[in-house]
């Protein structure tokens, strides 16, 4: 036994590691060995057999036209949601009447002032040039639309999510209770969330506004929840000797203590709104993300990029300016709220007296035009028969044919237990027999909901998707954490990138690639890469610095220091670099569906398009259930941050 | 190890306790009551406790009595259970069983109201880590306590200036804890303590956190404030010489029992076990013993003349005037010469090798006459802390008096 000359201190975790994972292999295997002979004896064939398909067609039908003809009479919709949703139409309104009332010039000078006031000139200076290019690119009205919404479900979202977080952060009960819907809510791509509600509000503005805030409110309720509880005992215990009631304890240092806590909370949800405000424009939100639609569906590049250009700057605006009064703690006093108010208003009254409360006519430029010529310039001469490289069109064709056909039909030819059972040892070898469990059953739910196949068709492209994030997330990420000027030289690049809605990464890949099933892939790639890469580049720059040093020390190369100290010792930051990875490539696959993509993110889109709810709710569930089986087959044990930034 | 220990102060007149605990315990785990309750479970050692029930027993049956105006340390290393058991005191944590009282009020009995009085206005503490809130300014930090109790804002702000400025942080008011040093930030957490006008200040290892030259102002600012202020403290540390430098009487625990207590004087000069022995064993000894513990009886002729010195002076100043002079040192006190220390006592603290030292050492020098004075300073000691002014010299040593008999220094939990 050649193991035996090993020290045993040495030899003693691996080797009991490398059993374990065996163990675990081997009885997969002898239960495998049982029951997979049995399965393909009463059900052959690859495909999810048809005995063990439940048709949920009818009943969701029946479901749904029962809420249309009842949505007028019967009690439920009349005294709740019809309240609900005529308040959330109000309150848009109101919202909305008030930004337009103010006038570019208003809302613009209020935007800058605010800015100035929570995070410097700087950001004013910034603010105040995105929301004039909003203008000049002549998205004014549908930036206030999107705004408005946005406003809304925001202050929305930050209600019932702070009220959810103050009670998990109070009470450890209900904190166990919701921190695993939580953490499921967070992987569940947003498309999921547009179905259910449009089924009981239909398509239009409550719908949209709805959907945000239940995608929304988590980060909020999770980081209320941190901070609370994060909260130094110490300083609580202090608090409590001299004598504090609760409620003085609550208000005078719990709440103050979670500060940086509540206001990472309100950037967060902020961002997750606006992401999903522009994608509710599929169920009728209108604004920005409508503009971008429409223009995608004609394969309009000009036009889907003068509106996606206020969304960018709108989100890192947005996403600079509350981070911004997150860290900030002393910074010198700038300009109080009243002067705010009141230049605002002086400056909304004076354009009005000037009557130029619309943007100016000529003052728009018009980007689609130029943006069209050269899409169409591109299409001519970068799409194929480029000499040597080929063109866009041509790599997209090959990987569609030598990458994602060859994946898919792997993935449909192999039997449907086997499926199952790599799902289970995947899932086991990472995770505990609980996560492998979850999985399995999340993987068998998609094939007795009959989408077997365009599942298989999705997570063909979510499995490119990740192999390629992250073959080149991990260099990425390990040359920046090994040189200082890569680091320097990414990380403006990844700031921006990482607040960007998903929508909008869809524009330069259609513009690029056309439609199919490759640009999603690629949009996927690109919104899945930064994430990857920051966590990568974190996790290797964070490993124990006298364990490098020993390393060093003793003569180790550049190389064997990598791999030999950093990466094994980094091996957490990798596995959750892949979690990362996996969830937000699923969550524009499904996107892609907007964009030629197929599968179940087409199957939603077409079911929405079509008023075909039942289609869409059952390729809804599945989204629901492969991000499920996704996420527990790659979930390291443990605790995962929030989700992206 | 270097020690500046004051010259002691006349000893504290026993007077009525603020503090008066008795039989506490402190047990954490799953039912934790049965510990206490069942006497073969409350005499398991830490380990067989542990794995019979799954608790773990932080404070043991302990007693002691806080008298008003002292410093009392309680001292021990980390896991010995004295921050449980400052903190069983206002009931921050809930003791489970022994009584503890508040000049004669039950606390275990009190409700939350009551109990939120004696936190208010009877008992404030200082935290190792300071436990400022860090989004308040040194003001609003040391005026929270006020806050707490609804006193208006520019009352406490005054107050609250009055305190910033007795604990030297005049200029820094408008600042965030965040900008302050670690020794100002305790200050300012002293200053909180005291701008609510606590009966007892209670302190939780308050200057571990500090470095070595910033620890030692803080010691003296607090000396400074109790000479001042003559407030009552509960000190914990788990620093001997801090222990040796503040405490009035320290209580040493061991695996959350008291396994001594008694004067700095008497845990150095008596340890009660070889654990404390153990303990004090590099302590230097003649900045802690007094005179009045080395001295032997004075003849008749050393009576007139030599230098004088007090009872409480430490051997290390006796030493030195010893050595200037040449002649023993007569111990003075209120002008009676209570006897006399020479070389060979001063040398005999210094070495260790006084009856007091060691049990052996005691026996053996029982049976010669020579050293019959360095045999009877622990009942001297015991005279000079409890019997008021001591006898003429003849009489300070009684001779056939022996260790076993006497009463002072070998003050173990039950007998206080």
């Amino acid at each position: 036994m050649a193991t035996l000359t090993v020290p045993a201190s040495k030899a003693g975790a691996p080797r009991v590691l490398k059993s374990r994972a065996a163990g675990k292999l081997l009885l997969l295997a002898l239960l495998a060995a049982v029951l997979a002979p049995w399965a393909a004896g009463h059900w052959p064939g690859a495909t999810w057999p048809h005995a063990l398909t439940v048709h949920l067609d009818k009943p969701l039908a029946a479901a749904s036209d029962w809420v249309m003809d009842n949505r007028d009479s019967h009690p439920l919709f009349l005294y709740f949601f019809g309240y609900v949703s005529n308040a959330v139409i109000w309150a848009v309104r109101v919202v909305y009447l008030t930004l337009l009332a103010a006038g570019w010039a208003g809302v613009t000078a209020f935007a800058a002032l605010l800015a100035w006031r929570v995070a410097g000139v700087r950001l004013a200076a910034g603010t105040a040039t995105a929301f004039l290019a909003c203008g000049a690119l002549g998205m004014w009205v549908p930036t206030m639309q999107t705004l408005a919404l946005m406003v809304v479900a925001v202050l929305a979202s930050v209600a019932v999510g702070a009220l959810l977080g103050l009670g998990a952060g109070l009470s450890d009960r209900l904190d166990r209770a919701l921190r695993p819907v939580l953490d499921t809510m967070q992987v569940l791509p947003a498309f999921a969330y547009l179905l259910p509600v449009v089924l009981v509000f239909g398509i239009g503005v409550p719908a949209a506004v709805l959907a945000t805030v239940v995608y929304a409110a988590p980060p909020m309720a999770r980081l209320t929840a941190l901070g609370l509880r994060r909260a130094d005992p110490e300083v609580l215990e202090a608090v409590e000797s001299l004598g504090a009631t609760r409620r003085q304890r609550l208000l005078t240092a719990r709440i103050p203590l979670a500060r940086k806590e509540l206001l990472l909370g309100l950037n967060q949800t902020i961002m997750m709104a606006l992401s999903m405000a522009v994608i509710a424009s599929v169920i009728g939100a209108g604004g920005l993300g409508d503009r971008v639609y429409q223009a995608l569906a004609s394969v309009d590049v000009g036009a889907a990029l003068a509106a996606g250009i206020p969304i960018v700057l709108l989100a890192v605006v947005l996403d600079r300016v509350t981070a911004a009064a997150g860290d900030g703690g002393t910074r010198p006093r700038t300009v109080g709220w009243p002067y705010a108010l009141a230049v605002t208003a002086a400056v909304a009254l004076a354009t009005r007296l000037l009557g130029a409360l619309d943007w100016p006519a000529g003052g728009t430029l018009d980007i689609a035009g130029p943006v069209n010529r050269a899409v169409d310039w591109m299409t001519a001469h970068l799409y194929s028969g480029v000499p040597v490289v080929g063109g866009t069109a041509d790599w997209a064709a090959h990987f569609t044919t030598w990458v994602l056909d060859p994946v898919r039909d792997g993935l449909q030819w192999l039997p449907w237990w086997s499926v199952l059972l790599i799902v289970a040892a995947l899932a086991w070898l990472i995770g505990t027999w609980r996560t492998a469990l979850t999985a399995v059953l999340a993987m068998a739910a998609i094939g007795v909901l009959g989408v077997w196949e365009p599942t298989l068709d999705t997570l063909s492209q979510v499995l490119a998707a990740v192999a390629v994030t992250l073959v080149l997330g991990f260099a990425t990420g390990i040359a920046a954490a090994r040189s200082d000027r890569v680091d320097r030289a990414l990380r403006p690049v990844l700031d921006v990138f990482q607040t960007m809605p998903q929508f909008v990464y869809l524009i330069p890949v259609v513009a690029l690639f056309g439609v199919g099933r490759a640009p999603a892939v690629a949009a996927a790639v690109v919104y899945a890469l930064p994430a990857v890469v920051r966590i990568t580049a974190q996790g290797l720059r964070q490993v124990d610095q006298a364990a490098l040093e020993s390393a060093r020390s003793l003569g180790a190369t550049g190389r064997q220091q990598l791999w030999q100290v950093q990466l094994p010792l980094a091996r957490r930051s990798l596995l959750l670099a892949v979690n990362q990875g996996v969830v937000l490539v699923l969550a524009v696959v499904i996107i892609g569906g907007l964009v030629g993509g197929g599968a179940l993110g087409y199957d939603v889109a077409f079911g929405l398009a079509q008023g075909d709810l039942a289609t869409g709710l059952v390729a809804g569930a599945a989204i629901v259930c492969l991000g499920l089986m996704l996420d527990r087959v790659t979930q390291p044990t443990g605790r995962r941050p929030g989700k992206g930034a | 190890m270097t020690l500046t220990v004051p010259t002691r102060k006349p000893p504290t007149t026993a007077a009525d306790p603020v503090f008066s605990v008795s039989g506490l315990w402190k047990v954490f785990g799953p039912k934790p009551e049965r510990v206490p309750a069942d006497p073969e479970l409350a005499a398991l050692s830490p380990a067989d406790l542990r794995s019979r029930t799954g608790c773990t027993a932080a404070v043991r049956d302990v007693s002691f009595d806080v008298r008003k105006g002292e410093v009392f340390v309680v001292m021990g290393l980390s896991g010995s259970g004295k921050s449980t058991l400052v903190r069983c005191l206002t009931r921050l944590i809930e003791p489970t069983a022994g009584t503890i009282s508040i000049d004669g009020e039950d606390v275990r009995a009190m409700d939350r109201g009551r109990l939120r009085e004696l936190r208010r206005h009877r008992a404030a503490m200082v935290f190792q880590h300071f436990g400022l809130l860090p989004h308040r300014t040194v003001l609003d930090n040391v005026a929270y306590g006020l806050e707490i109790q609804g006193v208006g804002r520019s009352e406490r702000r005054e107050r609250a200036a009055e305190f910033i400025a007795k604990v030297g942080l005049e200029g820094m008011e408008k600042r965030r804890p965040g900008q302050l040093s670690g020794g100002q930030r305790q200050r300012v957490g002293l200053a909180r303590a005291l701008a609510v006008d606590p009966e007892v200040l209670l302190f939780d290892e308050p200057f571990s956190a500090l470095d070595p030259l910033i620890r030692r102002d803080m010691q003296d600012e607090v000396t400074r404030l109790h000479r001042e202020e003559g407030r009552t403290m509960v000190f914990i540390t788990h620093d001997l010489a801090e222990a040796l430098k503040l405490g009035d009487r320290i209580a040493l625990m061991r695996d959350g029992r008291v396994v001594q207590l008694g004067t700095p004087e008497e845990i150095v000069g008596n340890p009660a076990d070889d654990y404390v022995r153990e303990f004090v064993r590099d302590v230097p000894r003649e900045q802690v013993m007094t005179v009045g513990t080395a001295m032997r009886p004075a003849s008749a002729d050393e009576l007139g003349s030599g230098p004088a010195v007090r009872p409480e002076a430490t051997v290390a100043e006796a030493i030195e005037a010893v050595a200037r002079s040449g002649a023993p040192a007569r111990v003075m006190d209120e002008g009676r010469c209570l006897g006399v220390v020479d070389h060979e006592q001063l040398l005999g603290v210094v070495a260790g090798v006084d009856a007091a030292a060691t049990g052996e050492a005691r026996t053996a020098v029982a049976d010669t006459d020579a050293p019959a004075a360095a045999d009877d300073a622990p009942a001297a000691a015991a005279g000079r802390r409890t019997a008021g002014p001591a006898p003429v010299p003849g009489e300070a040593a009684p001779a056939g008096r022996g260790p076993a008999t006497s009463p002072g220094p070998r003050t173990t939990p039950e007998a206080v």
